[in-house]
This record gives structure tokens, C-alpha cells and sequence, in this order.
């Protein structure tokens, strides 16, 4: 599983840390200061729920009340839903700033691969 | 005539439903087509059917009764970089439990005043949402709380509205530490408008004066360490009302009330089990209202003790006990007996209650729920200054619901 951002991203490696604080809202602005639009697959598509316990290290359960808690009481916003991971890739091609994750990118264009420290 | 006229309440109700599903569909479509992530359309729609045996919680008779509907919609739209609108409307039927109505749940205008890699800070402005205790902000919203009826010790349903959020200004600041983990910090100061139902859910059918919030203080911290299952809060609440009687019919006078409360909580999420709990203790005074020169400051007392087990992706099981006392030196209500010559019996001083749930879902955005409660005592019943032992003349009553609930 590839976790995927728009070419104008400049963070080519961040941690695993960072990258549930992406996914929980807690962290908005990439380090250039640009801001983070972040877009996960239904809540219960296969993917997801591997890239919530996998990469995550997270129960999607979790994630999903995270997100209603900032949608339902007017505090933020939650990551955006795509329906297909066709979808969700095109929409991270298509969006500066912003993340999203595939199965796997093959020779893929306008959207980069970034490493996740451990 | 009889029959002419429940015709046509029906039918203003199904013109009602019709109107509330055209605004859903639309906003479903709005949602999809707003590729642009500056615009966000969500909402919830949930009815269900409660059996209370006992008391007046829903309605005064005892029947089975659908008043246990509410619906919501809410959008936010990101104005810039740092500044967006939310603002989130629901309508709320819950028979005796709080006013039937269309309210704004929330209208703000959200500041993201400082943002770096661990630190966000944000100011809100307008009417905004607590969100001090474990459940405050999720609340009244049916498919985000664990059951159709929350711990009265804590989300006591007298007090939803003014609970619920207020009118003034918030600030909420995060703060990572890989090393520690996550903290929030929440600060809120504001009031909420009260109207002549609530007045009478609080204090009495007979209060005929004016009550008024003048103050709305709380604060609260979470510290969740670093990867960890568990998260641990504390809040503190600080709120102040009056009345003011109504001189040429009341039979009650000119008072001031002052609530203060401290909470404590915990939270763990594993995979398949989840535990929560939270204390609190509360000062509430009351000068007046009674007799002009009446003052006392009973201390309550509440806990709850919650565990939820996941037996399948849909199916998740729900346990709950929890213990509640109006006055900590009277915690059987022996005293408030005798106080009132033997009018108001010893179970209105305290509310336990024992429930069994569970929760289905059925697709990604349509849950069943249903749970049972036992509850013994009459503490957490409105009004709580005015108790009505004439209606709630069982000290151990029951209640049984099932909810609908959809979401997008």
C-alpha cells in the first residue's frame, strides 16, 4: 500500500506519527505552510480498514468518531470520502496539497509516493 | 371531526417528511457534486419508539410513544487559509425530555489563529458546541453517542440546552509531543437563551417569572499518551442563572442559581472492547425562589461505568450501571422526606440506573439501536426543583427504545 500526495507537496518523508496527526486532523499545514487536503475511501472499504490499522495504527472505529466529532459539532472538518480508489487517486491528482493512499502506484504521473519513517 | 382533524395532522406531518426528505436529497447531491473541499454539506436523520413504565421521562401516560426523533444538517464552508463558517441546525422531539423544536445546534465563525507541526489553536465565535465531557459534543447526535439515552448523571436531559453549548466564544488548543502524546486544551465562555418551556422543565409547570442564564464558564483537558488506547479528561464548569418572578401571579420568588461542576474521565478503545467512565461532583445554590430568604447548596454526586464489546463489523454490545445522588450527606433522599413533611419520597434524592444494549448497522450509514433500562429512583427527572411525586409515584421504573438512524 502506497501512501500518495499531490506533486506540489514538498514532504517526501514523514513519520508514522505524522501521519495519523494528518488523518485525525491535528495537523492541517504541510512544513511549508501550505494547507492539507486529505481524502480516504468508504468507511468500510477493504483499503481503508488496512491503512487505518496498518499505517494508522488505528481502529478505523476510531478515525470515524474522530470525524464526526469535528463534523457534528461544528470544530472542523473531516478528511474527504472518495468511492472508489480510482477516484481517490484522481482526486489527489488533481488537488495541491493534498494525501490519499492506493494500493499500489505503477508509473503513475502527477502524484508522488512519500515514505513513511517508522 | 375528531377523525378529520387527526387526517390532518397526518397529512401535515407527511408534507413535513416530504419536505425534509427533498432538502436531504438535495444536500446528498450538493454533497457529491462539491468536488471543491472548501464546501461541506452533512446530516442525520433518526426515529425511533420509546416505552417508559414508571415515570414521566417522555410522556405523562405511560404510552409507547415516537418521540424520539432528530434530525440535523450542517455545512462549513473554508473562507480562507485560516478563517471558515459552520453552523449546523436540528429539530428534536423527546416528549418530556426537552423542548420539541427547530434549534441551532451551532453558527460559527472558526479562527485558525496559530498552526504549526504540533500546535494548533483555534477561536470560535458565535453560538458554538461544548465538547468538555466525553459525549457533550455527540450528544444529539443519534449515531455518534454509545446509546439513544445517555447517563442522566452526567447528560441530564433538564439541563441539554444549556449543556449543549452557548452563545459567546471558545477556544480549543491542541498540542502533540511524540515523547507524551496529545493534549487539549478547551476554554468556552458564553450564555444560552431560556425559554418559557425550558423554564418550566427546570424549575416548575408553576414558575410563571422569567429565568436567565448570565454566565457560562467551562474549561476542560484530555491527555491521550503517545499511541496509546487510552485518553483521560478533566473539566470544570462554572454557570450562573436568575428569576424573576412574575409579580401579579407566581407563587415563587425572585432567585439566583449557581451550578458548579467537576468532572472527571476515561476511555480506552481496543479492537473488540471499549471502556468509558466518568465522575462528577456539583455544587448547585439556590437563593430564593422557595422563600425569599431560602439558601442551600446541596453537593450531588454521579458516576457511570460504560463497556462496549464489538461481536462482529456490525454488531456491537453495550453494558452500563450508573449511580446518582442529589446530596452527597442525604444519599438516600431520608433527609429531603423529612424536610418536606413526607411530600416529596426519599427516591427523588437519587437515579441508578442498569442498561443493556446493542447496535446493528445495517449499510455504511444506517444503524438499528435498541436498548432496555432499569432505573431505580426519580433524581433525574424534570423538574428538578418542583419534583412531581403525583406522576413519578414508582421509585423503581423501566424503558425500553429502538432507533433508526441515517447518516451522510
Amino acid at each position: 500500500m502506497d501512501v500518495i500526495v499531490h506533486p506540489s507537496v514538498n514532504d517526501v518523508e514523514i513519520t508514522t506519527s505524522q501521519l495519523r496527526r494528518i488523518y485525525t486532523m491535528r495537523q492541517t499545514l504541510w512544513s511549508d505552510g501550505h494547507r492539507i487536503t486529505v481524502f480516504v475511501l468508504p468507511r468500510k472499504h477493504a483499503l481503508h480498514l488496512r491503512f487505518s490499522k496498518e499505517r494508522l495504527q488505528m481502529f478505523p472505529y476510531q478515525l470515524e468518531r474522530i470525524w464526526h466529532k469535528l463534523t457534528y459539532s461544528g470544530l472542523g472538518v473531516a478528511p474527504i470520502t472518495m468511492n472508489t480508489p480510482k477516484e481517490l487517486l484522481d482526486a489527489v491528482r488533481v488537488t495541491p496539497g493534498s494525501i490519499g493512499y492506493v494500493e499500489s502506484l505503477k508509473n503513475e504521473e502527477a502524484s508522488n509516493v512519500v515514505k513513511i519513517k517508522r | 371531526m375528531l377523525l378529520k382533524l387527526n387526517a390532518k395532522r397526518v397529512s401535515m406531518r407527511m408534507k413535513k417528511l416530504l419536505f425534509v426528505s427533498v432538502i436531504t436529497s438535495y444536500l446528498i447531491a450538493v454533497n457529491v457534486n462539491a468536488a471543491e473541499q472548501d464546501f461541506q454539506f452533512h446530516g442525520f436523520i433518526a426515529q425511533g419508539l420509546i416505552d417508559v413504565n414508571g415515570s414521566d421521562l417522555v410522556n405523562d401516560d405511560s404510552a409507547l410513544s415516537p418521540k424520539l426523533t432528530e434530525i440535523g444538517l450542517n455545512g462549513s464552508y473554508q473562507l480562507s487559509d485560516n478563517l471558515r463558517l459552520a453552523g449546523q441546525v436540528v429539530y428534536l422531539n423527546g416528549g418530556n425530555r426537552y423542548e420539541e423544536g427547530i434549534r441551532v445546534d451551532y453558527a460559527l465563525l472558526d479562527w485558525s489563529a496559530y498552526d504549526s507541526l504540533n500546535w494548533q489553536t483555534n477561536l470560535y465565535f458565535g453560538r458554538f458546541k461544548n465538547n468538555h465531557w466525553l459525549y457533550s459534543s455527540s450528544r444529539d447526535i443519534p449515531f455518534a453517542r454509545p446509546s439513544i439515552i445517555l447517563p442522566q448523571s452526567i447528560y441530564f436531559d433538564g439541563f441539554r440546552d444549556f449543556a449543549i453549548g452557548a452563545d459567546g466564544a471558545a477556544i480549543k488548543i491542541r498540542h502533540h509531543n511524540d515523547d507524551f502524546g496529545n493534549f487539549d486544551f478547551n476554554f468556552t465562555y458564553g450564555t444560552s437563551p431560556v425559554s418559557d418551556k425550558q423554564t418550566e422543565l427546570l424549575l416548575s409547570d408553576f414558575a410563571q417569572g422569567k429565568a436567565k442564564q448570565d454566565s457560562d464558564m467551562q474549561v476542560s483537558l484530555y491527555w491521550q499518551p503517545s499511541f496509546s488506547a487510552w485518553k483521560f479528561g478533566t473539566s470544570y464548569l462554572d454557570s450562573d442563572f436568575s428569576y424573576q418572578r412574575n409579580d401579579s401571579d407566581d407563587m415563587f420568588f425572585d432567585a439566583d442559581f449557581s451550578f458548579q461542576s467537576y468532572t472527571l474521565n476515561a476511555l480506552y478503545e481496543g479492537e473488540y472492547w471499549e471502556f468509558s467512565s466518568e465522575v462528577s461532583q456539583s455544587n448547585f445554590r439556590t437563593k430564593g425562589f422557595y422563600l425569599p430568604q431560602y439558601d442551600q447548596t446541596p453537593i450531588s454526586q454521579g458516576i457511570y461505568v460504560q463497556s462496549r464489546y464489538k461481536v462482529t463489523n456490525e454488531l456491537t454490545l453495550l453494558a452500563r450501571y450508573e449511580h446518582f445522588y442529589n446530596d452527597k450527606s442525604d444519599k438516600k433522599g431520608k433527609k429531603l422526606t423529612e424536610q418536606t413533611d413526607g411530600k416529596i419520597p426519599a427516591y427523588f434524592g437519587y437515579h441508578r440506573d442498569t442498561t443493556f444494549g446493542l447496535s446493528y448497522e445495517l449499510t455504511n450509514n444506517l444503524r438499528l439501536r435498541f436498548e432496555y433500562h432499569w432505573v431505580e429512583g426519580a433524581g433525574r427527572l424534570s423538574s428538578l426543583v418542583m419534583p412531581k411525586p403525583d406522576v413519578n409515584d414508582k421509585s423503581n421504573w423501566q424503558l425500553w427504545a429502538i432507533q433508526l438512524m441515517y447518516w451522510f
